[in-house]
């Protein structure tokens, strides 16, 4: 019994068992049962990580299970790091659970139905199983009841908004457009290579012409890419993230898009063996855009959840140009490089994970506290909810990329394998010449903003003066959701300081690859960071040391030569002015208001003023309402004619349907003759 | 009995169930097709009967039993009950006239050949090599039914695609087993059924058994 | 590297701390008094920074009604981001203490941390002069990302590490190349950027206490004696570890590549000495200069990314 075997068993035992107790229970019980019942799934999924990062080969087949064929599982290193990743944001936001989900007094809580309860570990579970999946059908079969559960829970709140359903429709819609993609490109691989199991893909993966394989690929990039939430395909992210239970926003974010990226590498990287230079180039690409997109929307939003749906889409683009610039180095010939950046790409999937489920799950907090979701309505938080606010800031600190969080490291690493493209003396081609230089101008440009938007999240949501009552009100969050987003704040702490030590592991992930076998870029890290092949070596543990030496330092400095003298708190000076009040404080919107003018053609900004006179005389101004609404541009741009081209289509096909009984069996009839006359004549 | 004496018997039902269903397209008068029908009941319940006899096949002697009374008895004289309460007596005016009807089957017929060739080459003998029969009838049978304004009609030719795909079971693999062949005949004496009495509402509702009369449905 | 050499390596990161600290504020001075000069005015004299440091240490320290520990903890953090870099640049010698931690990217992130401290202060005090300020300051600063990191990008081609002591040894060992187009083209990115992050003219008017045209000004308005004393110093030691840094980067004549004593010394009077050349020719083009509009900066900026991505063309193609 494998430590494998252990986690999977406990997964898929967990799973079903848990979800028929937790529906057969009384409501007051549910909560904690849910959320213990969805942590231990989390942690069955850590000890499978665990032992497929470990190095050893499992598979298991069970025969008959599937309709079409047989399941069949496998778990390598490549699995292992996300069934780590998905295992240990489940912990946390199992744990967080049990206190988001219990009702309020006299307020029944619509995620503590029993079918989101229910559903929560059974989501877990088929994400969990998506990673060891070994064959299209299982493959499939997984990411279609992935997609379910997860559409079921974004549901939860159908009643309470009608944005809810509005956000069901969509990701609904685009799931199974994706899944559509996903299967054509997997069967019609399949059929070419011979066999459906992974190993009979890879073997049969040489075989095929190379126009096969890039529209294998390509079908594979749009399914998964919309499942990770790249441009233009990441439409559903801000709408369906926000209207998600918390929880469940944290899971979808920070474990489901990584599930995309890791269809991604395997299909991509694994199965194929690589490809062409192009592929790279245009992973590379649409991470570009993906990331700057969803920066830039995401420092001018105001409702903190879409705020951080956009940050995912952002993430998720800069873990794509590591992808892509792993590919188009490996297509190159430059492997060492190319498994530096592939490394990049891995570990932004795990920092990522863990800071976006400390922000999620703080929004969540924030929500269930206040009610509020606007950060222009929010603030003082951090004097009513300090330790929400502190993990909150963690969280912050990683997404900004700032040392001494968790993103800076994995981004120092891209970074890394971006700038050692070229070297003196080695003549570069022009493509790698133009393209690596934008990619770490997007990549700096989505720091730069990136900062901006978290100082907003931070500094507008919680800090200075309550801008409503709900917030001015708010009140601490139970014990459980604290420990939750402590769990995950301190895995944010652990990546920070100590990276090298999923170095050893990440090396042995890459070994799974063809194209970076035995590269282990990260091989001599140890408390620094060390790319093997290139030269460069940054210590996070070291940095952050040196930091809190040096504040130490100067605090003890200050103290010898200004006294310890308490401060006085006396009223804010604020040039004079009168009297404060909340109002006169900065708000989300006009703190993005700078970017969004600098921004101005690519956002576009819609505004509307509204001046309400006095009665008595038209030039005296009652009051004065402005609003402004940053609508997504490529969603507006790309989405309506698409679907009003659908619509089209479908106006025209009711002609198709005149009610004559006779036309429609006449459909059916030559249907049947064409077939038959296509099978004789190719026969 | 001999081979070459079976062979020649097979070859003559087999066309003689192929004529009945080319004669079902070309008379016009209900009554008549109702008996056509039967008569290709009797037929197919004799190929059964010969292929048994050739194998020994005590299954077969079922089957064609089971044939003869459900196509040959029961089926005509659910549909003679339906043509009786109809009080239409003649197809009139189908959609595609009789002439280009004939055609039409003719170059099924055709096509059923060419579809068999496969079929026929994958395990030849002397009743497999009659499959285009059962292949042609069931082209037919459709075409019967996409074709007709009749309920009557369309009932009969979804009987004749049944027909048609049961003797096609026959010669290809000596019948299927009983069990399938039973729920089938079930399946096919429902949907008559079933037609029956959606014949005789239509009758109420528009006065006429015109499938047409139904386009007024749609939005 | 041997106990020995660690401890004398040690002992001069201390030594670059101290003599920015303590020239910090003399550099500020200095500026100030050329550019009185230069106006006409006779001046507060070089000394003036530290008399005012001295004044506002003895000061009491206030705190607005409804701050939270942010705005307590921003000084600090900010001033230990700076004596942070001030030991890990190498000023004086290349040789480090401990490696790992002079990293460009890593120098650059670290700058921005007390940046983004301040600016979290200013939001935290409620007002709309340091929301203003910090909303103003975040702005700058993600535009001004791209041309650092291009920037870092094409010093570090040459080299092949962006780690700042390989790029100073490697600078000091071919002087040349500090000719060669992509040093230049870097070089003038460098100075935008020194001016962006600095908050000096014509991005940031230092001395303005007109809200319009604040910028750092506003995120400090509500300090008052040892924090403000510590932004203050934390805002000189900024300003001369980004001279220092570009200084070193293309002219790093005089730095320590050994411990020894003598070279030490030699490495402390040619970082005063340049430093003190550029503080000085930065005055004089900031007599010169007015303040650009805070809409008229991204397009310095744009301008500065120009160069920047010119720079590395140029390491590319011209390699």
């Amino acid at each position: 019994m494998t430590l494998v075997d252990v986690g999977l068993a406990l997964v898929a035992g967990g799973a079903l068992a848990g979800a028929l107790v937790i529906a057969l229970i009384p409501r007051h019980v549910r909560p904690l049962i849910s959320g213990l019942v969805t942590a231990g799934v989390g942690v069955g999924g850590v000890l499978a990580g665990v032992g497929g990062l470990s190095g050893a080969a499992w598979t298991r087949v069970a025969p008959g299970l599937l309709p079409l064929g047989e399941a069949r599982l496998s778990v390598d290193a490549l699995s292992g790091v996300f069934l780590l990743l998905v295992g240990a944001v489940a912990i946390a936001a199992g744990i967080y659970g049990i206190g988001y989900t219990a009702d309020a007094p006299h307020h029944e809580n619509p995620a503590g139905s029993r079918t989101t309860q229910a559903t929560v570990p059974l989501f877990v579970a088929s994400m969990l199983f998506v990673p060891a999946a070994a064959s299209v059908t299982t493959l499939l079969v997984v990411w279609e009841l992935m997609a379910l559960t997860s559409l079921v829970l974004v549901l939860t709140e159908h009643r309470l908004r009608p944005s809810v359903r509005d956000a069901g429709l969509w990701y609904g819609g685009m799931t199974h457009a994706g899944l559509v993609a996903i299967m054509t490109g997997l069967v019609v691989f399949a059929a070419d290579a011979g066999g459906e199991t992974f190993e009979a893909l890879r073997a049969g993966a040489a075989d095929l012409s190379p126009a096969m394989r890039s529209t294998v690929f390509v079908l594979v990039l749009i399914g998964f890419g919309a499942k990770a939430g790249l441009v233009p395909l990441h439409v559903w992210l801000p709408r369906a993230h926000p209207e998600a239970p918390s929880h469940v926003s944290a899971l979808m974010s920070a474990a489901m898009v990584a599930l995309g990226i890791y269809g991604l590498i395997r299909v991509g990287f694994d199965l194929l063996g690589g490809g062409p230079r192009w592929w790279g180039l245009l992973v590379l690409t649409i991470g570009a855009v993906s990331a700057l997109f969803g920066v830039l929307q995401a420092s001018v939003a105001t409702d903190l959840k879409r705020l951080l749906a956009y940050s995912t889409t952002e993430n998720v683009g800069l873990m794509a140009i590591g992808i892509g610039a792993a590919g188009v180095f490996a297509a190159d010939g430059n492997r060492a490089l190319a498994g530096v950046l592939m490394a990049a790409a891995l570990l932004h999937a795990l920092n990522h994970a863990a800071f976006k489920t400390v922000l999620f799950l703080g929004a969540g907090s924030v929500l269930r506290a206040t009610g509020l979701r606007d950060l222009d309505a929010l603030g003082g938080l951090v004097r009513r909810m300090p330790l929400t606010t502190a993990l909150f800031g963690i969280g912050a600190l990683g997404a900004a990329a700032l040392p001494p969080g968790n993103g800076f490291v994995s981004e120092w690493v891209l970074l890394q394998g971006l700038i050692h493209s070229v070297s003196e003396g080695v003549a570069a081609s022009p493509v790698v010449a133009v393209s690596i230089p934008v990619a770490v101008g997007v990549v700096a440009l989505t720091a730069g903003l990136g900062v901006a938007t978290f100082v907003k999240a931070f500094g507008v949501g919680f800090l200075a003066q309550p801008r409503s009552t709900a917030a001015a009100t708010a009140i601490e969050s139970p014990m459980p959701m604290r420990v939750g987003m402590g769990v995950a704040a301190a895995s944010c702490a652990v990546l920070a300081v100590a990276p090298a030590l999923v170095g050893g592991s990440l090396d042995r992930v890459l070994n799974v690859l063809p194209e970076v076998r035995d590269t282990a870029p990260l091989a001599d890290s140890a408390v620094t960071l060390r790319l093997a092949g290139i030269q460069g070596s940054m210590s996070p543990l070291l940095i952050t040391v040196g930091l809190v030496l040096s504040a130490v330092l100067v605090a003890v400095v200050v103290r010898r030569l200004a006294g310890s003298a308490p401060r006085r708190v006396v009223g804010v000076w604020a040039n004079g002015g009168p009297e404060r009040n909340s109002r006169q404080e900065l708000t989300a919107t006009s703190f993005a208001e700078p970017l969004t003018r600098v921004f101005d053609d690519v956002l576009r900004p819609e505004h509307d003023i509204d001046v309400t006179p006095y009665a008595e005389s038209a030039y005296l101004i009652e009051s004065v309402t402005f609003r402004q609404r940053v609508p997504d541009r490529l969603e507006a741009a790309m989405y309506p004619p698409l679907l009003a081209t659908v619509e089209s289509w479908g106006r025209w096909s009711r002609r198709l349907a005149n009610g004559r009984v006779h036309r429609y069996l006449a459909y059916g009839f030559i249907g049947l003759l064409v077939a038959l006359i296509v099978v004789a004549v190719t026969s | 009995m001999s081979a070459a004496v079976s062979t020649q018997l097979l070859d003559v039902i087999s066309g003689a169930i192929l004529l009945t269903a080319v004669l079902t397209l070309w008379r016009r008068d209900l009554a008549a097709i109702i008996r056509l029908l039967a008569i290709q009941g009797v037929l197919i319940a004799g190929l059964a009967l010969l292929l048994g006899i050739n194998e020994h096949n005590t299954e077969l002697y079922l089957a064609a039993l089971g044939v003869l009374i459900l196509k040959a008895i029961v089926l005509p004289t659910i549909l003679r009950r339906v043509l009786a309460d109809s009080g239409e007596v003649r197809e009139t005016a189908p959609l595609v006239n009789v002439t280009s009807s004939l055609l039409a089957a003719a170059g099924l017929t055709l096509l059923a050949y060419v579809l068999s060739g496969p079929l026929v080459a994958l395990a030849p003998s002397a009743a497999t090599r009659a499959l285009p029969v059962g292949i042609a009838v069931v082209l037919l049978g459709f075409f019967m039914l996409v074709t007709r304004r009749r309920a009557l009609s369309q009932v009969i030719g979804f009987l004749l695609l049944d027909n048609g795909i049961t003797t096609t079971a026959f010669l290809a693999t000596s019948g299927v087993p009983l069990v399938v062949e039973l729920g089938v005949s079930l399946d096919v004496l429902l949907v008559v059924l079933v037609l029956q009495i959606v014949a005789a509402r239509m009758r109420m509702a528009f006065g006429s058994t015109d499938l047409d009369g139904l386009s007024g449905l749609r939005d | 590297m041997s106990a020995q050499e660690t401890v004398f390596a040690v002992a001069a990161a201390g030594i670059q701390v101290a003599v920015v600290v303590m020239g910090a504020p003399y550099l500020t001075g200095l500026m100030r008094q050329v550019r009185a000069r230069m106006e006409g005015r006779a001046g507060a004299g070089v000394g003036q920074p530290v008399r005012d440091l001295r004044k506002l240490f003895h000061k009491e320290a206030t705190r607005p009604e409804g701050t939270s520990v942010v705005f307590v903890a921003a000084p600090l953090v900010m001033l230990a981001s700076a004596v942070f870099l001030a030991a890990v640049i190498p000023f004086v010698t290349t040789v480090a203490a401990v490696g790992g931690v002079s990293d460009l990217f890593a120098v650059v992130a670290v700058l921005l941390l007390g940046t983004v401290a301040l600016a979290l202060a200013g939001l935290d005090t409620g007002t709309a002069f340091g929301g203003i300020g910090a909303s103003r300051e975040v702005t700058i600063v993600a535009l001004v990302e791209p041309t650092i990191l291009l920037a870092i990008f094409a010093l570090s081609v040459r080299v092949g590490s962006s780690d700042l002591a390989d790029i100073v040894a490697g600078t000091l060992a071919s002087p040349a190349h500090v000719l060669s187009p992509a040093s230049l083209l870097a070089a003038v990115a460098f100075a935008v950027v020194i001016i962006a992050e600095a908050g000096r003219l014509p991005v940031d008017n230092p001395s303005t206490h007109l809200e319009l045209t604040m910028v750092h000004e506003a995120m400090v308005l509500e300090y008052s004696g040892r924090d403000l004393a510590m932004v203050e110093l934390a805002a000189s030691m900024r300003l001369a570890l980004l001279l220092g840094l570009g200084v070193n980067l293309f002219a790093p004549w005089g730095v320590a590549t050994t411990l020894a004593p003598l070279a030490l010394l030699l490495g402390i009077v040619m970082l005063i000495v340049k430093v003190a050349l550029v503080g000085v020719a930065l005055a004089v083009l900031e007599v010169f200069m007015a303040k650009l509009r805070l809409f008229r900066v991204p397009e310095l900026l744009a301008g500065s990314l120009l160069f920047a991505l010119l720079a590395v063309a140029a390491s590319y193609f011209l390699a």
